[in-house]
């Protein structure tokens, strides 16, 4: 099985390109059944290869590697020619990985089917998701970081592709171009960082890099440097303050989109490539502590955001940024498998609460959540899921986000108290806000009667996955906990005098006393939202209408965004400016123009020199001749013929007398 | 002191024939008189090829085949030159040199 | 088998007969010349094979003495840093001739001046005597200057004028230069190999003063700020195959020159530079890109961002290591590659809508799907995206330059940042949004086009999946050249 994990990636390359170039267009077409085929290939072989690790059966990390090409590099003043791999490295987190993109997408396939249903670029749809999930696995798979950054790439073209899938709007266009340059501005910090760590490993491998850092050849500097750099291109892509503008805007794209690419997986490829590069990052404590209150800095910010967002896909976006925060935060402070365990069920219950989204917008056609009220009773299986959905994601028993919340509180307590409290106090917002959107959009009674009436349960095909997910959401967290089953598999083993200081954690205190605190803050949720109408929340809105001015407008955030474009635009404007007007000038035009004056001085010269000497010669020869004719040429012949007789006696004398 | 007549005799007299004639050709107002001396002066050279032919190359005939050219060119010459000083005369009533300068530019 | 010089004066006598063809046959004066492109490609082909990777000698090498007295000799060659620019030249030409088909006026003219065209420049990449390269170098000039003057847009006298007069100036620099290594060498000399081994004779300052008259004439060639303003200029007004050639082939000769003689030649010169070339490299990435964002004309646009990429080449070629040097040559490749196709296609829809303005259109993805798709490929491409051809070769130009030059490195990153910022608004504006109804009528690609056009995109795909194909040609080279550094 794991001999042709290689095939991961490229059958669902292989069905994308298959479906682009097959089968006909329209709203009917049957290739997504392709796509899905391969989807539930790879999701088999996936859950094998987790199921042989699980067991034992097979020893991780497992790498195979091949050629890809050769380049010369230059090496202490030599240069040979190096053999770049390319080739895949499955240890424990990418097992993991593995198995909640190949899920994920699946389950997100299948729903598509439903929701995309009649879409006159169905085929291209499927096209591009499978594109997208090929190059998420190669990201996962690949044990090279050249290869990585490849599919990072790609997979972020992807997102571009299908945030902007309905481009006849300028929303998503607007969105999908916001997305792709904001993400392109961390990825210049991972392409620094990569040429950084060839010039100093000589290699892209991520094996001989651990091997190269764990013996303490990087330097203290270099390894904060490259972690810092590898930190921007995780910041772009997962959403990180402050590079996170871009993730609400992404919600314009296709919901099952929002649901694959912006919650589960590809927005945790930043998570996921920081975990992979750990071992850089452990090498350096500031980009560690970094890394720790970058996270902690989103966590807050984003769940603040998110209360008093109205849109129901912006608000699972900002707790998406949120969680991403917690995982980063996590990551920072030494706690790899806690977060790697927070992406892995956070992908499903977030994956669950998108698609859950999805049914509902599906239903009243309407992102907006001052629409929607009282459709519990319409749609009992989209409520009963989301309900668990939310759940899960504010860290209640039983479900996985307790298991995995707590881990992350557990490891920040240990770290630093402060540090703590901010993300404890997050945790809080995060089952507030949550709560709020399922009192909103399903309890109450309906605000809008039109769409309300209009609204319905959503078919199988879109509530199967919802339901899969529902009962992932709810048992994955303590499958994997119990005997310590996820710790096992993706446990960081840290270097001797490098782990990281942690007190001594009373973990029932922290459960018992961060669980009430949860109910305390889902008590405040129904007491401002759970009624009828919004009595007290709309007195707190008025008493502290700065607050919520300012994250409405998201602290303005976009501002400097929009300011960063409009500078650009500004300096590309006075660049082309100086180019025409100077550079142009000087350097072409103004080549010409001393070339002209050259010659108009040379002109002069000529004409006042050169000109007046040959004139000059020519004056004199006449001026001389004349003269001459005067003295000497009065047509006498005798006189000629003496000059003559003259000229051949001197002429005479002189060869004579030679 | 040898009484043969040696070449420096005949180039002797060459000279004083040229010279004789230069003298004529340069004072003589009488157009014919400066023609008449003129051919003194072909002359002049003709006795020097002979002269260079008997003791020079004394097989050869080349310098008085040359002398013979001369008499023969210097007859022509003479021709014309008598041809111009008759259209000369015909217009301007006159044979002294002096009395045309229509070289004069 | 004297294949370098077929290659190169094939099209030269299909020239002579495109000439002695009456006017009025169009069809057969089209079919001689694209025959002549196509024999002259497959003649390149035939070098792959028979080429020995593993050395970096010069192979298949032809001499002949041309002017004895002078010790001038017709002597061709190539090696791993002119192989991958041959097969390129007769690559992009034979598509370039495929896409002059359109045109209709002067035909005759027109492809004879092509196929001339196209004998100077693969005679450039291949001259082994100073001589004859400064022969084939001003050969490319004549056509040009005509095939801008006439079939050109409104400006073209001008831009021609411009375009010519320019580079010429730079030429007589060149000439200067020529002329200064031919008397300092012992026994004088014009052949090439032997004026590389002969620099450790000349003392520095003699080679700074000769590598200045080399360098003006490559970097307005480059064009390498500040030289660069005659491009956007001539590719403005260049109908569209002729722009396709300056941008895939006629720029590479200048990074070529630097190469091969300035580099080659005087190593001394080079290293005074050193530090304006690295300055140069990189205020061509940033500032090219800067200028492109300003852009509204399509055309002009993708000329600035030519300027943009062959930053990237001047940057691997300053970074004075293997990597640096094989990362400018294959971005050499990669960018005639990807720059063709998107002058094509900026011709494309020039033939259609008569307007270049990128704010002119809107929404064309939904009427015009096949032109989209390949246009974004070849933007993306040109943005460097992994997975397409611009991806490695820029990597490996920022990977050489890196370890020698790290904070330029770092402000050339910021270049990748801005050329993505405007080559997707282009595909915004022209693409994607509201329909502009203006352009409900307009046609997808056809058959003349899509052939011109797809076998570059085959290309851009395949050398970003599998770069091998084209950098192991290169690789002894690039250490071999690396290594005179050194030492």
């Amino acid at each position: 099985m794991l001999e042709h994990v290689y095939l991961i990636p490229l059958i669902p390359l292989a069905a994308s390109l298959l479906i682009i170039f097959l089968g006909s267009e329209g709203g009917h077409s049957r290739m997504p059944l392709l796509s899905i085929l391969a989807m539930a290939w790879c999701l088999a072989q996936a859950l094998g290869i987790f199921w042989q690790a699980a067991c034992g059966h097979v020893h991780l990390p497992y790498q195979a590697s091949w050629d890809w090409f050769s380049f010369p590099v230059d090496a202490g003043g030599k240069a040979f020619s190096y053999s770049m791999p390319i080739g895949v490295l499955i240890d424990g987190a990418a097992a993991v990985m593995l198995v909640v993109v190949t899920l994920v997408s699946s389950l997100v396939q299948i729903y598509s089917l439903s929701y995309m249903h009649g879409d006159p670029r169905f085929k291209r749809y499927y096209a591009f998701l499978s594109f997208f999930t090929a190059s998420m696995l190669g990201l996962v798979v690949s044990n090279n970081l050249l290869v990585t950054f490849a599919c990072w790439e790609l997979v972020g073209v992807s997102s571009y592709l299908l945030i902007g899938f309905w481009f006849e709007k300028p929303g998503p266009v607007y969105a999908s171009k916001k997305a792709f340059i904001t993400t392109k501005l961390g990825d210049c910090g991972l392409y620094l960082a990569l040429l950084f760590i060839f010039t100093k490993v000589g290699s892209f491998q991520i094996t001989q890099i651990q091997d190269f850092v764990s013996r303490g050849y990087l330097a203290p500097m270099a390894a904060t440097l490259i972690a810092l750099g590898l930190l921007a291109g995780a910041v772009g892509k997962s959403a990180q303050w402050p590079l996170f503008i871009w993730l609400p805007d992404a919600m314009e794209g296709p919901t099952p989109v929002s649901a694959l690419i912006h919650a589960a997986t590809m927005v945790a490829a930043g998570i996921y490539l920081v975990a992979k590069c750990y071992f850089i990052y452990v090498a350096s404590p500031l980009a560690m502590e970094t890394v720790a209150w970058v996270g902690l800095i989103t966590a807050l910010l984003a769940a603040t955001m998110a209360m008093v967002a109205y849109d129901i896909k912006r608000v699972l976006a900002f707790s998406t940024v949120s969680q991403l925060g917690f995982m980063m935060c996590a990551l920072g402070v030494g706690g790899y498998t806690a977060g790697l365990f927070h992406l892995t069920t956070h992908a499903f219950f977030k994956a669950l609460l998108f698609l859950g989204a999805g049914s509902v917008i599906h239903a009243v056609h309407s992102n907006d959540m001052r629409h929607m009220g009282g459709l519990s009773k319409k749609m009992p299986i989209t409520f009963v899921t989301m309900f668990i959905g939310t759940y899960a994601i504010a860290g209640l028993w039983p479900s996985a986000g307790f298991y995995s919340k707590e881990l992350i509180l557990e490891k920040v307590y240990g770290h630093s108290p402060l540090m703590f409290a901010i993300l404890l106090f997050a945790a809080l917002l995060t089952a507030f806000y949550m709560f709020r959107l399922i009192f909103l959009t399903f309890l109450g009674s309906p605000r809008d009667t039109v769409k309300h009436h209009h609204a319905d349960e959503s078919p199988a095909v879109m509530t199967g996955p919802l339901l899969l997910l529902a009962f992932l959401s709810i048992v994955s967290g303590y499958l994997l906990e119990r005997n310590h089953l996820f710790a096992h598999l993706v446990d960081y083993t840290f270097p001797e005098g490098m782990k990281p200081e942690g007190a001594h954690v009373n973990a029932l205190f922290l459960n018992y006393g961060v669980s009430a605190l949860v109910l305390g803050s889902i008590g405040l949720s129904w007491k401002l939202y759970g009624g009828q109408d919004f009595k007290l929340a709309e007195s707190l809105k008025q008493k502290l209408s700065w607050l919520f001015n300012a994250l409405e407008d998201r602290y303005g955030f976009d501002e400097i965004f929009l300011g960063l474009v409009s500078f650009s635009d500004k300096s590309a404007r006075l660049a082309f400016w100086f180019d025409t007007a100077v550079v142009d000038q000087i350097f072409v035009d103004g080549w010409g123009l001393l070339t002209k004056i050259i010659a108009e001085i040379s002109n002069l010269f000529d004409a006042m020199f050169i000109d007046r000497t040959v004139d000059g010669f020519g004056d004199l020869s006449v001026d001389v001749g004349s003269g001459l004719r005067s003295l000497i040429s009065r047509g006498q012949v005798q006189e000629y013929l003496m000059y003559i007789a003259i000229a051949v006696s001197l002429f005479a004398t002189l060869i004579l007398s030679r | 002191m040898s009484a043969q007549i040696s070449l420096a005799h005949y180039l002797t007299l060459g000279a004083l024939l040229f010279l004789i004639g230069m003298f004529g050709a340069l004072t003589r107002r009488n157009i014919i008189g400066i023609l008449m001396s003129i051919e003194l002066m072909f002359n002049a050279a003709n006795i020097n090829l002979a002269a260079f032919n008997h003791f020079l190359h004394p097989q050869g005939v080349a310098g008085q085949a040359v002398a013979l050219f001369i008499i023969a060119v210097a007859a022509a010459e003479v021709v014309v030159g008598l041809a111009l000083v008759l259209a000369i005369h015909r217009n301007t009533e006159t044979v002294y040199v002096e009395e045309f300068s229509i070289l004069k530019g | 088998m004297y294949l370098l010089s077929l290659i190169t004066f094939t099209p030269l006598i299909a020239a002579m007969i495109v000439l002695c063809l009456p006017k009025e046959k169009e069809k057969v004066i089209q079919i001689v010349s694209l025959a002549a492109g196509a024999v002259s490609f497959a003649f390149s082909l035939l070098l792959l094979p028979a080429f020995d990777k593993h050395t970096p000698a010069m192979q298949f090498i032809e001499r002949f003495p041309w002017i004895p007295s002078l010790d001038v000799n017709y002597i061709m060659g190539i090696d791993g840093l002119s192989l991958p620019l041959v097969i390129l030249t007769t690559f992009m030409t034979l598509l370039a001739l495929i896409g002059s088909l359109g045109i209709k006026e002067r035909i005759k003219e027109y492809f004879f001046w092509f196929l001339v065209l196209e004998t100077g420049m693969l005679g450039v990449f291949e001259a082994l005597d100073l001589v004859l390269f400064y022969f084939f170098w001003e050969l490319t000039l004549v056509p040009m200057y005509f095939l801008i003057g006439i079939w050109g847009g409104p400006k073209k006298e001008f831009a021609a004028i411009k375009f010519f007069l320019y580079t010429l100036s730079g030429s007589v620099f060149m000439l200067l230069a020529i002329l200064a290594l031919y008397f300092n060498s012992t026994p004088n000399t014009f052949d090439m190999m032997a004026l590389m081994n002969a620099h450790s004779l000349w003392s520095p300052r003699f080679q700074i003063l000769v590598f200045l008259g080399f360098y003006l004439a490559f970097a307005i060639k480059v064009p390498a700020f500040p030289f660069h303003t005659w491009l956007p200029l001539a590719h403005v007004e260049a109908p569209t195959a002729v722009s396709v050639i300056l941008a895939a082939v006629l720029l590479k000769m200048g990074v070529y020159g630097l190469l091969r003689i300035s580099y080659g030649m005087l190593p001394a010169g080079f290293e005074w530079f050193l530090p304006m070339l690295i300055v140069i490299a990189v205020v061509n990435i940033v500032y090219g890109a800067l200028c492109a964002m300003a852009q509204t004309d399509m055309k002009k646009m993708v000329a600035y961002s030519s300027v943009n990429h062959m930053g990237y080449c001047l940057l691997g070629v300053a970074g004075v290591s293997a990597t640096g040097f094989s990362g400018a040559v294959l971005q050499m490749v990669n960018h005639g590659i990807i720059t063709g196709s998107l002058f094509l296609l900026v011709g494309v829809i020039y033939d259609r809508a008569h307007t270049r303005d990128i704010s002119a259109f809107g929404g064309l993805a939904a009427r015009v799907p096949v032109y989209a798709a390949l246009m974004s490929l070849a933007c993306f491409a040109s943005l460097g995206l992994p997975g397409l051809a611009g991806f490695i070769s820029e990597f490996l130009c920022f990977l050489g330059a890196f370890p020698r030059w790290k904070v330029y490195t770092a402000i050339g990153v910021l270049g990748i940042l801005t050329t993505a910022a405007f080559f997707l608004r282009m595909i915004e504006k022209v693409f994607l949004g509201p329909m502009n109804n203006k352009w409900t009528g307009m046609s997808d690609m056809n058959a003349r086009e899509l052939a011109s056009v797809v076998p570059l995109t085959v290309v851009t795909v395949a050398l970003g999946f599998w770069p091998r194909w084209a950098l192991d040609f290169m690789n002894a080279t690039m250490i071999h050249m690396a290594g005179l550094f050194n030492k």
